[in-house]
């Protein structure tokens, strides 16, 4: 797996860059996976009744699905080597059962901090079929390539 | 009818004031009960169909961080509680939910995550939570609600900062249709 990767280095980045699009279908089994997975066993991610009494269309994708749906778009991107050193995120709407959720971004800003690491500030939104749904923000640390 | 199926998330009921009240309390450190561990990264990996070698590939892992990480979209998932123990009550780390309000039901609606080091497999999470804002009544597409704003702080079993997470979530009544 680690021969066939793509790997983005900080020098070779500018903002402006283009962080690729990645879709992925949301079917019921992916929403109760995702309460699988996460632990997260609130009833709006199983449960479409309590989910419609909320004011919801069905049951939606949890916060940590999200995440990790974001994180993916930036480390398919940059590779492996990324490391993640903030997310931010507002769930403007919800991401349902029955969706396919889709996600892009772009580099706004290469930088080092006090620290001597290299960042790169990302934004990145997440839309399904309905429009937009969840921006983003990221930093990102990468290594440099001589 | 049960509990479990007639109110399917128990809350505590109470007015802005009483909740005011909880501002800056924290919760008590919440040790995982779980460490971290392949088996889960693999599971949430496949929600995500997250081919990171991080996550993966044990070689380039060890090469890159020293062993496979955990995704930090993992992170919450470490401490939550069963939901059935045999000799520990159910109990949830996030102190928003413990706040006496009006609303009968909650939804997350932003949150931002500072990532200081990665969890290793093996790794065990503790976690402490403090409540930090609460909005006055506020009328959204929603419903009616407050906003409860809180910040956690993740370590590991060696005290490391893992990471540092705020979060806000809306504690509402939905409108009548």
């Amino acid at each position: 797996m680690a021969k066939t990767m793509g790997l983005k280095y900080w020098n070779e980045i500018k903002p402006g860059d283009v962080i690729n699009k990645i879709t992925m279908d949301v079917p019921y089994e992916k929403v109760i996976l995702d309460a699988a997975a996460t632990q997260d066993f609130f009833p709006g991610h199983h449960n479409p009744e309590y989910a419609k009494n909320q004011g919801q269309k069905t049951i939606y994708l949890n916060t940590m699905a999200i995440e990790g749906f974001i994180d993916r778009i930036a480390t398919d991107w940059a590779g492996p080597h990324t490391f993640i050193r903030m997310r931010q995120m507002q769930m403007k709407n919800s991401i349902y059962a029955g969706d396919t959720m889709s996600g892009e971004g772009e580099v706004k800003k290469c930088y080092q901090d006090e620290q001597g690491r290299y960042l790169i500030d990302v934004s990145i939104l997440i839309s399904t079929q309905d429009g937009p749904r969840v921006p983003a923000t990221m930093t990102l640390e990468l290594p440099t390539r001589e | 009818m049960n509990k479990a199926v007639k109110e399917p998330f128990a809350l505590n009921y109470g007015s802005y004031e009483e909740a005011r009240e909880f501002l800056d309390n924290r919760t008590l450190k919440t040790v995982a009960e779980f460490t971290v561990n392949w088996e889960a990264i693999k599971i949430y990996c496949s929600l995500e169909e997250d081919g990171n070698a991080s996550y993966w590939d044990a070689e380039y892992a060890e090469q890159q961080w020293g062993g496979i990480v955990a995704p930090p979209g993992l992170l919450l998932t470490w401490a939550m509680s069963l939901q059935w123990h045999p000799s520990k009550k159910r109990s949830h780390h996030f102190i928003a939910v413990t706040v006496p309000l009006p609303g009968n039901t909650l939804i997350n609606v932003a949150t931002k995550t500072e990532y200081e080091r990665h969890l290793f497999l093996g790794d065990r999470v503790h976690v402490e939570d403090r409540l930090i804002d609460i909005s006055r009544e506020k009328n959204t597409r929603l419903g009616i609600g407050h906003f409860l704003t809180t910040q956690a702080k993740f370590t590991n079993q060696k005290d490391e900062l893992i990471a540092i997470q705020t979060n806000q979530l809306f504690r509402y009544n939905a409108h009548e249709e």
